[in-house]
């Protein structure tokens, strides 16, 4: 009945799984290929291109290559579906590195994507952007992250912080400053979800970058709780590192409880032995601590004081070091520590770390767990026990690795663990690696109290059916009897008796695990009578009555050399050894080459320590054995035969004494010889923890026991040294700021409404909305950059002297750190003055650029051009021409006033010429659209000014009457919409209208803004990376300038250059001229590395915005120059840098 | 950071491949992995970091689905598990169960997932609530859809709001026509009882499952009666843990539907329910079993689904089992498994029968041990007490549940 019934159940759970199977993407899975799929990408239905692409991802998943796909796939990036896009993203992201040209073709769409008003749609864009890592676009990519780090949707900002990485992944040299510079931004956020993704970027991008950390540590510290789970796991071991660097380690802390106790030792002139020291522990945390609790504070010193330097230098430095000990010593004793109970940051790290103990997240778990073995003071770590044991029961997986660490802290500190010695019983579903990992921790934690229920359980697990764990049982028993010699007879009878219980299996082939249990058993035996040989004779004498009955050869062997150990040992034993040599004489042919070894062995040393009466008996057996030996198959054998023969030759050849001195003296020598070599004491093997390798609690590579690659030990305590606190609370104070702005700039752009609402006007909806919150943290921004350039200020004169020579290279002050690292691997260097080489990467002699900078401040003068400005003639163009406008003529140029209604407006000089023979009657310029109604158009104006976004044009004022020849000159001010795109307008004459298009130049959308070099490069220093853009370009006005000069003098052909540069600039831009540096160089001819510097702000939002020129050449060539600019806006950057070398490569006019 | 993830099925086929940065890792791994599972056997199985020759492998096994992350760099080993662990719950969820059919069945949704999970090797979205607003699960009503209409997406194509608050876990607004909020104690038992019938260590670790379908955004506390005996504690994100640490009160703004609130342990107890003993004598190659069942401290609540396993120790040829209750199946494995539901007032059940040794063995040299399934509904054994659950930001009292329900964890017997 069952059978039928179940036979129905079957079939009805197959027909149900054949209707839950009905709408799912299974006939995708099982044939993806069986319908052409080309055609379905081409189509132009949503539905037929998902399927489409759903084979594909099917084709993926099974592991085929279908990129050639790929520009068909592409294509559909523009797909409005957004499942089409998702699956598009995902084919994309799989074969982009595979196909990069054609992957290219799908940039515009994720440009375009990334304006769109979704978040979601921005955030895909982005992540595969970035994810598919093409080195073409790499600065596109940086540019789209840094707006997005900036967007007011909290999802965005973290996949902008997620793309951080990929794009360093690509490794190229020239982002690495804008990329750090990106995750500092992003590690400011206000948003704990985003600070999570950015601790993951800063961990994979610039890990050693501490002081990006030190400006916000108080503030990460208390967001930490709040961060989601995956980056509190990243975070806390970012602020352990952290807090290491800056503060050192704590001194009530373990990992630095063994050298106080080296220190007492040495005063007390205590033998370093292990034992000696371990009491000495105990009686100075009895003297110290005596009001705490005296099991809390006992810890194997000499395992922690391993453990603690291995965490510091890594294992493998460390083991390499090991014999110079004294000299690593002397050396951390140099180390500055902290104390726990005085330092503000470590409290806030501890305290701030202990309620993500009770996380559901076993990571988060372990990691906090780490951050208190490490920093908290010894009585607090006991915190860390529940936790880390009830992470056991979270999952099969985490137990091993969680027991892994466990491992580490119970030997360190045994007592920590000794009472939840229950929590390490077996359970059945334990693998046999949880098993032994438990086991050791068993035997580690053991106490006099709680040994008697552990081998209780220990005797329950000798039988479990598991014979490879049931062995390591026994390892374990003997190793805890050794401890406890309390124990030690109990465990004996035990051993004893598993032993003969084994042995009676031990011939049978089928039970292989019975023979390492046998072995391991005996060898137990063996350890725990090394101890105290003379009160266990009874035990040996066991072992020996049950040779017969054990067949293992390895066990044989044991009990063998038992045998020839201890023979002369109580009273019983000598008494049995004649039979025993007899037997073993009798079964040695047939016993296996390791035992046959034992035997001979234990022979010469029974001949050797046996008295004079019995040794005629014990000659004659070994003898006997040495001649069996002599005819063995095994060279081995006969070897050992032939040495023992001659080693003991004094004791086997005695019946022949007549010989000569000469013998007698050998004879003497080898008697002694074979005393050594046989009686010799042997060493206790020294304790195995001194090669066990450490890694960082928590770390991959602790579980697999080798330094995984990308393995970071802790940093040097207190490598990271601010001079002065304040300057530091001053950073931290200045770092609060930004994060205000952000809040007030989020607040108003989060409102869906208003984003919507600004977004409506398509073309410059992305302009205004990236305006309104670049403004607001600009202004952020400028605070933390006057505060930074104060520590600056403060440090130069330091940093001045030291080898990289050029003030303000590094603009988090972090200079020392870098410094500090150079030392280890060079790196150093690179990193800080990364921002120079960025600039001049082109350069093939860079080498010896990066240090020109410093060599050009010693030995370069200083020239000014004071009357420049009256050189400085504007660029006329023409807005209308005579032709075209009925005889009138209009020109305009810019101009370098300033405008008094508003920063935003820039000023013209426009002249109105009348070339006709009539008179012109109501000229007026106005806006496209705007009709002539001035008072219409006042309104309009004061309305959009506060509104502040839309170009207008103030209103001009009508010119009545235009006489034939006459010129009027007014003086217009415009704000243009864009960088580049003209401002349409429409010139009203004799009431006839006439569209004019008014070219905007970039060079006029600044002001000047006086400065000294001083502050010019504080401010240069403050914009390295993305903010930095540089392009060549020739020059060559200079040329026919110095033909005409009639009196050519060294100087003065430089001053010609200079000149001739700084007028074209300043007559093409509104900057100000803030040095001419020029160098004092042998060459007179060389006018390599005159460099002119112009300062300038944007009129929009007070950016300030520098520019560079350096040349390079003879003076009478062409000369090579390299045009800098430095600014924060870095579309108008680039646009100005364009600019500027186009019209420095236009050759002069006239 | 993790570079790719892959998903096997239980005859060690790559169902799935997931590569997650510009290091791509090649699915031959995945042969690797395989063969050294066949030549290594169960060890390895459990294994939950491999170093293999090229990567290493991070690995989570989930009703026969092997879950594989790989990496090459140092990185938090329990981060990949976990993370693995999230998926595969979250998969479990979304596919109602995990096999291989479903997967595949899936794929789709699957890739959409692990896509909002991770990015970069780093997880991004594991937020189930989330995950669902971005994703819909499939279900009944839009696999008919798309069979009728031929179009379905589940891909959401607005970011949940949830994204941005401050309680990431809670669906913005969730409008729920019923007001209630269920409080479940689930606990499991573990205990050991030694060869000489003595308890040797019994604790129960358990879970606060809560169950609320409340609208707004409602702020609940809940208190226990006897917050002391608790152990350890493990808490969901959304569990403020100010409060707990000075008073021992749960405070929290719970998700939307069905989630583990806290999870805790209570060790050190006295009581079991039930107690079960086998008794092994082995002679001349034969070996007679015999278990016997019963209640030991009656929880005084019926006791059901009860179950004893063990494994045959693999010198055992065969064995003829005869139970005077319920049913016996010896599986291929060597499993044996009894299962005995409600235990019968007339009689206590037992179980006896011969097991017939290997040539060559006198008597049995291991023993088995026999692992004890039951469950007790509406009772949480470690004596837990919840006192009250207060709800503020309401507007009207929503129902309230509590239920308590305790089964067997690792409950062995040793003999």
């Amino acid at each position: 009945m069952f059978t039928q019934f179940g036979a129905t159940a079957e079939s009805l759970s197959k027909a149900s799984t054949m209707v839950f199977r009905i709408g799912t993407d299974a006939h995708l899975y099982d044939d993806p290929d069986d319908v052409n799929i080309a055609p379905l990408l081409d189509s132009k239905f949503d539905s037929e291109k998902c399927e489409a692409l759903k084979r594909l991802l099917a084709l993926i998943a099974q592991g085929f290559d279908v990129s050639n796909f790929f520009p068909q796939v592409v294509k559909n990036v523009a797909s409005q579906s957004i499942e089409v896009k998702k699956l598009v993203y995902l084919y994309l992201l799989h074969y982009a590195e595979k196909r990069p040209n054609e992957a290219l073709l799908s940039i515009n769409y994720f440009q375009k994507d990334l304006g769109d008003t979704n978040p979601l749609v921005r955030a895909w864009a982005l992540r595969t952007m970035a994810g598919i890592r093409l080195h073409v676009i790499a600065p596109l990519v940086l540019v789209a992250v840094s707006k997005c780090a900036r967007d007011p949707s909290v999802y965005v900002r973290k996949c902008a912080a997620n793309a951080l990485p990929k794009v360093h992944d690509l490794r190229l040299e020239e982002n690495t400053a804008a990329i750090e510079e990106l995750v500092g931004f992003l590690l400011n956020d206000n948003s704990p979800g985003v600070i999570g993704a950015a601790a993951a970027a800063f961990a994979s991008v610039c890990p050693t970058n501490l002081s990006l950390i030190g400006r916000n540590y108080r503030r990460l510290c208390e967001t930490l709780p709040d961060v989601e789970e995956w980056g509190q796991i990243v975070l806390i071991g970012i602020l352990l590192r952290y807090a290491i660097a800056r503060h050192g380690l704590v001194k009530e802390s373990i990992m630095l409880s063994s050298r106080d106790l080296e220190n007492i030792a040495s005063e007390n002139g205590a033998s370093d032995t292990y034992q000696k020291g371990n009491e000495d522990s105990n009686a100075y945390f009895g003297l110290k601590e005596s009001n705490a609790d005296l099991t809390n504070g006992v810890c194997k010193s000499e395992v922690v004081d391993i453990v603690s330097r291995s965490y510091l230098e890594g294992p493998d430095k460390y083991l390499s070091k090991h014999r110079c000990a004294d000299v690593l010593s002397s050396e951390l004793e140099g180390l500055h520590f902290t104390s726990a109970k005085d330092n503000e940051d470590i409290k806030i790290l501890l305290l701030c770390t202990s309620p993500l103990l009770w996380s559901h997240n076993s990571a988060v778990v372990l990691a906090a767990a780490g951050v208190h073995w490490i920093m908290a003071p010894k009585e607090d770590i006991q915190k860390i026990v529940k936790p880390l044991l009830f992470l056991m029961r979270s999952s099969n997986s985490s137990k091993y690795v969680v027991l892994c660490n466990i491992q580490v802290f119970s030997k360190a500190v045994p007592s920590l663990f000794a009472p939840h010695f229950e929590d390490f019983f077996m359970s059945p579903s334990d693998s046999y690696q949880v098993k032994a990992l438990k086991l050791e921790i068993l035997s580690t934690i053991a106490t006099e109290s709680s040994i008697s229920s552990i081998f209780q359980e220990f005797q329950d697990y000798v039988k479990d059916p598991d014979r490879k764990f049931a062995a390591d049982t026994v390892a374990a028993i003997g190793l805890c009897a050794q401890q406890f010699p309390k124990v030690a007879n109990t465990c004996l009878e035990g051993l004893l008796a598993l032993a003969s219980h084994e042995s009676t299996y031990g011939d049978n082939a089928a039970t292989d695990g019975e023979a390492i249990v046998l072995l391991q058993a005996i060898y137990s035996i063996k350890a725990i009578i090394g101890k105290d040989p003379s009160s266990n004779e009874k035990v040996i004498v066991h072992l020996i009555r049950s040779l017969e009955s054990i067949r293992v050869p390895a066990a044989r062997g044991m009990i063998i050399w038992m045998v020839g150990e201890y023979s002369d040992i109580g009273n019983v034993i000598p008494k049995v050894l004649p039979v025993v040599l007899k037997y073993l004489a009798r079964c040695f042919t047939v016993e296996e080459v390791e035992t046959k070894l034992q035997i001979l062995n234990a022979c010469g040393k029974v001949l050797l320590h046996s008295k004079e009466e019995e040794l005629w008996a014990y000659r004659k057996v070994l003898s006997y054995m040495l001649d069996l030996a002599r005819c063995d198959l095994n060279y081995d054998i006969r070897d050992r035969a032939r040495f023992i023969k001659e080693l003991l030759s004094c004791y086997i050849g005695s019946s022949d004494t007549e010989e000569g001195k000469a013998q007698q003296e050998s004879r003497d020598v080898s008697r002694v010889l074979a005393g050594r070599i046989f009686g010799g004491q042997i060493k206790a093997p020294s304790s195995e923890q001194f090669s066990a390798r450490f890694y960082l609690p928590g770390s991959l590579s602790h579980v697999v026991l080798h330094a995984a690659p990308g393995y970071e030990p802790l940093p040097r305590p207190c490598s990271l040294n601010f001079e002065d606190p304040s300057i530091n609370s001053n950073i931290v104070e200045g770092a609060k700021r930004p994060g205000d702005g952000a809040t007030q700039s989020e607040s108003y752009t989060d409102d869906p409404d208003s984003v919507s609402g600004s977004l409506n006007e398509e073309s410059t909806s992305d302009y205004s909305y990236a305006d309104s919150i670049g403004g607001s943290d600009g202004t952020g921004g400028s605070n933390v950059s006057s505060s930074l350039s104060e520590v600056d200020v403060h440090k130069e004169p330091l940093i001045h002297l030291s080898e990289v020579g050029y003030p303000n290279a590094n603009p988090d002050g972090g200079s020392h750190v870098d410094n500090q690292y150079s030392g280890s691997n060079n790196l150093g260097e690179l990193i800080s003055t990364r921002s120079l080489e960025s600039w001049l990467d082109e350069n093939p002699n860079s080498g010896h650029n990066l240090s020109e900078p410093s060599s050009i401040r010693k030995s370069s003068a200083r020239i000014s051009i004071g009357h420049i400005h009256g050189r400085v003639e504007p660029k006329i163009c023409a807005l209308l021409d005579p032709a075209n406008g009925n005889g009138l003529s209009v020109d305009y140029a810019f101009s370098s006033e300033l405008s008094s209604l508003s920063p935003l407006l820039v000023c013209l000089q426009v002249s109105f010429k009348n070339c006709s023979t009539e008179p012109m009657m109501n000229l007026q310029l106005v806006e496209d659209n705007k009709r002539q109604d001035s008072s219409d158009h006042a309104s309009a104006m004061t309305e959009s000014s506060s509104h502040g976004d839309v170009p207008s044009l103030v209103p001009m004022e009508e010119i009545a009457n235009l006489g034939p020849s006459e010129t009027i000159n007014i003086m217009l001010q415009v704000r243009f919409r864009h960088h580049l795109l003209p401002l349409k307008l429409v010139l009203w004459c004799n009431g006839k209208t006439y569209p004019v298009k008014l070219r905007p130049d970039i060079g006029y959308f600044v002001r000047p803004l006086p400065m000294d070099i001083g502050v010019f490069s504080a401010k240069e220093a403050q914009l390295p990376g993305m903010f930095e853009y540089t392009r060549r370009c020739i020059f060559t006005d200079h040329i026919g300038e110095l033909k005409k000069g009639d009196k050519p003098g060294t100087n003065d052909q430089f001053l010609v250059i200079c000149e001739c540069l700084a007028v074209k600039v300043l007559s093409n831009a509104n900057f100000f001229l803030v040095s001419v540096d020029m160098p004092v160089s042998a060459n007179l001819d060389d006018a390599s590395g005159l460099r002119l510097r112009f300062s300038g702000e944007l009129l929009s939002n007070s950016v300030p915005c520098l520019v560079t020129l350096v040349l390079e050449g003879t003076c009478f060539e062409p000369l090579n120059i390299l045009v800098k600019v430095n600014c924060e806006e870095t579309v108008f950057g680039l646009n100005l840098l364009n600019r500027i070398v186009n019209l420095l490569a236009e050759p002069a006019r006239g | 950071m993790m570079q790719c993830i892959f998903l096997l099925s239980d005859s060690g086929e790559v169902m799935l491949e997931k590569q997650l940065t510009g290091h791509r890792v090649d699915r031959s791994i995945c042969a690797w992995f395989w063969e050294q599972s066949i030549a290594q056997g169960d060890s390895f199985k459990f294994m939950p970091v491999i170093a293999s020759p090229t990567h290493y492998i991070f690995q989570v096994f989930r009703e026969g689905i092997t879950f594989l992350a790989c990496t090459q760099v140092e990185m938090p080993p329990l981060m990949a598990t976990e993370f693995l662990c999230r998926v595969a719950d979250v998969l479990s969820d979304y596919l109602g169960g995990l096999n291989e059919d479903l997967i595949k069945d899936n794929f789709v949704i699957v890739y959409e997932l692990l896509d909002e999970m991770i990015d970069n090797g780093f997880p991004l979205t594991t937020e189930p609530n989330i995950l669902r607003e971005m994703i819909a699960p499939p279900n009944i009503v839009s696999k008919m859809l798309s069979v009728v209409t031929g179009t379905s997406s589940n891909v959401s194509n607005t970011l949940p709001v949830a994204t941005a608050s401050c309680v990431p876990w809670r669906k913005m607004d969730p409008k729920n026509t019923s007001n209630e909020v269920y409080v479940d104690l689930v606990e499991e038992m573990d205990a050991i009882i030694s060869r000489d019938g003595t308890l040797v260590k019994c604790e129960i670790y358990g879970e606060v499952q809560v169950n609320s379908h409340l609208s707004g955004l409602p702020d609940l506390t809940l208190s226990f009666a006897n917050a002391s005996i608790l152990n350890d504690v493990r808490f969901h994100p959304c569990v403020r843990l100010r409060p707990w640490e000075s008073q021992q009160i749960l405070s929290f703004v719970p998700p939307d539907g069905q989630f583990k609130l806290m999870s805790y342990r209570v060790k050190k107890l006295k009581n079991i329910p039930i107690y079960v003993k086998p008794q092994l004598s082995s002679d001349s190659g034969m070996c007679r079993i015999s278990v016997l069942v019963g209640i030991k401290n009656d929880p005084r609540k019926p006791i059901d689904s009860i179950t004893v396993e063990f494994q045959l120790p693999p010198c055992v040829l065969s064995a003829n089992l005869t139970p005077n209750h319920g049913t016996v199946n010896i599986l291929a494995s060597k499993t044996c498994s009894w299962s005995i539901g409600r235990l019968p007032k007339d009689k206590a059940p037992s179980l006896s029968g011969t097991l017939v040794l290997a040539a060559g063995l006198e008597r049995l040299p291991v023993f088995p041990t026999f692992q004890v399934g039951f469950r007790v509904m509406g009772i949480a054994l470690s004596g837990l007490q919840m006192d009250k659950l207060d709800f503020k930001n309401l507007p009207s009292r929503p129902y309230k549940g509590f239920r308590g329900l305790t089964r067997a964890g690792e409950y062995q017997v040793r003999s």
